[in-house]
């Protein structure tokens, strides 16, 4: 029962001028991941791709050896989005938007789930990345931006940790975010690849590891054949502690008797959706949970568990 | 009214007497070709019955005569601003709807200020306003949206906007009385947030979903219509302006001008468009007023007799229609809001009813299809002598400049860009150079023997006409913040008098009796601080300051008081309101 997405995933990079946004543009742009990704970004300006790289270049897209687009976002989003799923050469397997350091990535939100988009888009992650050393002391004209960036975000990186001091880290944390926050501390933009980006491959691997700057990121896999309540499932998914920072897969509601619905949560977004087409008998769920460095994976297992419908 | 009390028929024949009231000693600017300046002027009943220098004028003196001794001043026709909108500026502020007047209320603080709204405006009516904040919530760990305000108050309406604008927060009642239910379909250019499973709103509504909210509130209050529409008046008396026309009206709106009306305080005549479209406020009454209801309006300062169209959109969204693809776009050039067929049908049909249409085209191939709607309406109906208006005109094809004169439409235009400041600079950047070139094209118009006029479509850019006057005439930024020359051509200053003045008389279709100071015209003349023809223009005309209006024979504005507790004190004097931060 692999998850077949015929939308194609969307990740929002949010954040102020100098949070590390452009570093991490330019390391999927020039990276060797196999992905097709579109990158929007405001300007070419401040990407740096190398030239060798580049296929071809016309007017506001350019083409890159690694399948990877880049294009700047015109004033008008939804033109240059339609422009991106109306590509001869086929459509991206994933889109990267990143908002410009004064812009409100609410507005991007609120227009990828315009009913024009909802078959063809899906909103993977919304991510906002903050200097932490500059984060501390921001000027009052910013505030506001500052609180639609990280009200929009699933997951906050906060960056340049090395820079700067737990202190600071800490008062970020106090005087900003919120109780449940995912927030991954790194330093020149490092963000695993597959924190940024839910690639479906990635689900079907049970008890995946991979080490990011001494952090064990992994997963794990919970399953069982009975229907669970929607209603605690929500609940349970909003208390995941914190070092869970994506859970997906497919369950059985009952609130949905003859429907499977599909989990998708980032960081502290969770979405479950109905999957089209009638379920065949039984009431098999699974999840994938992701996170980082899990001493508690019985607790959680449990907690699920306390989530199946008592027959 | 205060016609309707003594107005002169054909043959009433003139009140006994010589003129009621005379000035001299003035450097008058006519705008009349065959005599452009004059030192002195004879006013009865309203009308000018003499111009000309000092000695002419005396003869038109005796013991009831009012004199006034200009002692030098310029003074010229008083000017017309043809497109503005103090309604949508102002009123919203002065409904009386919630505000919880904080920079970022947490729910806790919205919860008591609606509490405390609904204790001083007790009943089941409306709880509308702003704000709330989506950040305040996440970090009170508090769900914003329908349950949450039920918690509070569920047995009447209540809607909250966000900080941003951006969505809405409506409680069930809210969402029952708009008919908004799980089955409700997402308009395109938003939508209603839902639970995924159940599909029940979540009272949530964003963008263009709130629309819906809006649909099912009541109107915009009288009160507040009322007070934003007079100091609108009472600040364009001030600034000199004796016609303008405000665009979209609904039944509620002509009802508040009609209210100012009928206590004389219109101080100047106003032309009002009717919504053609429910894009800014639904129009209940629409097709009763322009089959004829309009017409209950209708007074020597009030007239409905225009309908209000939205073509297009903005450069800024890039939603305006333009005849070749926008800069650095292979095939987009925006798009119509209506079909070319609609367009021409009702062109044409309100034609034939007398009624003026008001196009908003701001991209050169709205004013194309719009220019070719009129060409068709006079083929159906000859040439009714109903002028229409091309409004904002921002960029205009060059084959397009003659059809102005041939098919007797106004092209107006709107000062928000033609001057250079970030907005202006990054608007042109998104227009491309060869369009840019084009923007804002008073002078191809008027080259070209067309009529162009001015409107300062308040809020869009500031509502005082003295700002994009200047602009008109250097193309310059009037506060010296950025040095450089806009796009497009400046006009010469008599030009530039000429579309503040007479061109506006002749967009509202009065040019025969207004407009110029002639004999047997409305009585209709300003007083200025400064000589505009004794001043550089740059950094001055702007900041010009009106010392007398007057409208047929009847001062509306007296900055100094000059006439206080006498026969001829003002509509208004001494103040007016502050709407612009810049001056």
């Amino acid at each position: 029962m692999k998850i077949i997405n015929k939308e194609v995933p969307v990740t929002i990079v949010s954040g102020f001028l100098g949070s590390g946004k452009t570093t991490l543009l330019n390391r999927i742009l020039n990276g060797k991941h196999g992905l097709k990704i579109a990158v929007m970004v405001n300007d070419f300006g401040e990407i740096n791709i190398d030239s060798q790289l580049i296929v071809s270049a016309e007017q506001n897209v350019m083409s890159l050896a690694n399948g990877c687009i880049c294009c700047t976002v015109e004033s008008d989003l939804i033109e240059q989005l339609d422009v991106l799923l109306n590509l001869r050469e086929g459509r991206p397997d994933y889109i990267l938007i990143e908002t410009s350091g004064v812009s409100d990535p609410g507005r991007v939100v609120h227009t990828l789930r315009y009913p024009r988009f909802r078959e063809k888009l899906r909103i993977d992650s919304v991510i906002c990345m903050l200097d932490a050393e500059q984060f501390s002391s921001l000027p009052a004209e910013v505030e506001q931006l500052a609180m639609r960036q990280l009200e929009v975000a699933d997951i906050v990186v906060i960056n340049k940790a090395d820079l700067s001091s737990e202190e600071k880290i800490n008062d970020i944390k106090a005087n900003w975010l919120f109780p449940s926050a995912r927030v991954y501390e790194t330093s020149f933009a490092e963000i695993p690849f597959d924190l940024l980006i839910g690639v479906d491959e990635f689900s079907e691997k049970d008890g995946y590891q991979s080490v990011n700057h001494g952090k064990l990121f992994s997963s794990f896999k919970w399953e069982t054949n009975k229907p669970l309540s929607l209603k605690k499932l929500r609940v349970c998914l909003s208390n995941l502690p914190s070092n869970v920072y994506r859970v997906k897969g497919i369950v059985s509601l009952d609130a949905v008797p003859d429907q499977y619905c599909t989990v998708h949560m980032v960081g502290t977004r969770i979405s479950i959706e109905k999957l089209s087409g009638l379920k065949p008998s039984g009431d098999a769920s699974r999840l994938i949970i992701i996170g980082f460095g899990f001493a508690e994976i019985d607790d959680i297992k449990e907690d699920l568990s306390e989530c199946v419908v008592c027959i | 009214m205060s016609n309707a009390e003594n107005y002169r028929s054909s043959h009433t024949g003139k009140s006994a007497g010589k003129a009621d009231l005379v000035f001299l000693n003035g450097k008058i600017y006519t705008v009349n070709n065959s005599q452009p300046w004059v030192e002195a002027v004879a006013i009865k009943d309203g009308s000018f019955i003499a111009v000309g220098d000092n000695s002419l004028v005396q003869g038109h003196i005796d013991d009831h005569t009012h004199v006034v001794d200009l002692d030098g001043s310029f003074t010229m026709p008083g000017i017309y601003d043809m497109h503005t909108h103090p309604d949508l500026a102002l009123a919203p502020g002065y409904a009386g709807y919630l505000d919880v007047g904080l920079d970022s209320p947490t729910p806790e603080d919205i919860k008591k200020s609606i509490l405390n709204y609904a204790e001083l405006n007790p009943g089941d009516g409306w709880i509308y306003g702003q704000y709330f904040v989506h950040f305040e919530f996440k970090r009170a760990g508090v769900e914003a949206g329908r349950e949450w305000l039920d918690s509070i108050i569920s047995n009447r309406p209540v809607a909250i906007l966000d900080r941003s604008w951006g969505s809405m927060m409506a409680n069930s009642k809210a969402l029952e009385l708009s008919g908004i239910t799980e089955q409700t379909p997402d308009p395109g250019n938003g939508y209603i947030s839902r639970d995924s499973i159940t599909g029940e709103p979540t009272g949530i509504l964003v963008d263009g979903g709130y629309a819906m909210i809006h649909a099912a509130m009541p109107p915009t209050p009288m009160h507040a219509l009322k007070r934003a529409y007079r100091e609108g008046i009472q600040y364009q008396s001030g600034r000199g302006v004796v016609g303008t026309k405000y665009m979209h009206v609904c039944e509620h709106r002509l009802n508040a001008l009609k209210a100012i009306d009928d206590v004389g305080e219109m101080s100047l005549r106003v032309e009002a468009a009717i919504s053609w479209q429910d894009d800014i406020f639904p129009v209940k009454r629409r097709w009763e007023l322009i089959a004829g209801e309009r017409h209950f309006y209708r007074s020597a300062r009030l007239n409905a007799n225009a309908v209000k169209f939205h073509f297009d959109g903005t450069h800024e969204t890039q939603s305006s229609y333009f005849a070749t693809p926008y800069e650095g776009r292979s095939d987009w050039r925006g798009s119509l809001n209506l079909t070319p067929e609609h367009i021409a049908d009702m062109v044409a049909d309100l034609d034939r009813k007398g009624i003026r249409v008001v196009a908003h085209c701001t991209g050169d191939a709205a004013s194309d299809i719009f220019l070719d709607a009129v060409a068709e309406a006079r083929r159906r109906n000859g040439d009714q002598g109903i002028r229409h208006q091309c409004a904002h005109s921002s960029v205009l094809l060059d084959e397009n400049l003659p059809r102005f004169k041939a098919l007797n439409v106004t092209a107006e235009f709107s000062p928000v860009a033609w001057y250079p400041y970030p907005f202006s600079r990054a608007r042109a950047q998104a227009n491309g150079e060869e369009r840019s070139q084009r923007l804002f094209n008073f002078k191809g118009v008027l080259d070209a023997g067309g009529v162009a006029v001015m409107g300062t479509d308040w809020p869009v850019s500031n509502i005082n006409p003295w700002v994009g006057f200047e602009a008109m005439v250097t193309r310059q930024n009037p506060w010296q913040e950025d040095e450089g020359q806009f796009y497009g051509q400046p006009i010469a200053l008599e030009q530039a008098i000429k579309v503040m003045t007479i061109n506006g008389a002749w967009c509202m279709g009065i040019d025969h009796k207004a407009g110029s100071i002639e004999v047997g015209k409305s009585a209709d003349l300003i007083v200025l601080d400064r000589n505009l023809f004794e001043i550089p223009a740059k950094g001055n005309i702007h900041s010009t300051q009106v010392d007398l209006t007057l409208i047929e024979g009847q001062f509306v504005w007296d900055r100094h008081g000059r006439f206080n507790d006498t026969e001829l004190a003002a509509t208004w004097r001494e103040e007016l309101p502050e709407f612009c931060d810049k001056m």
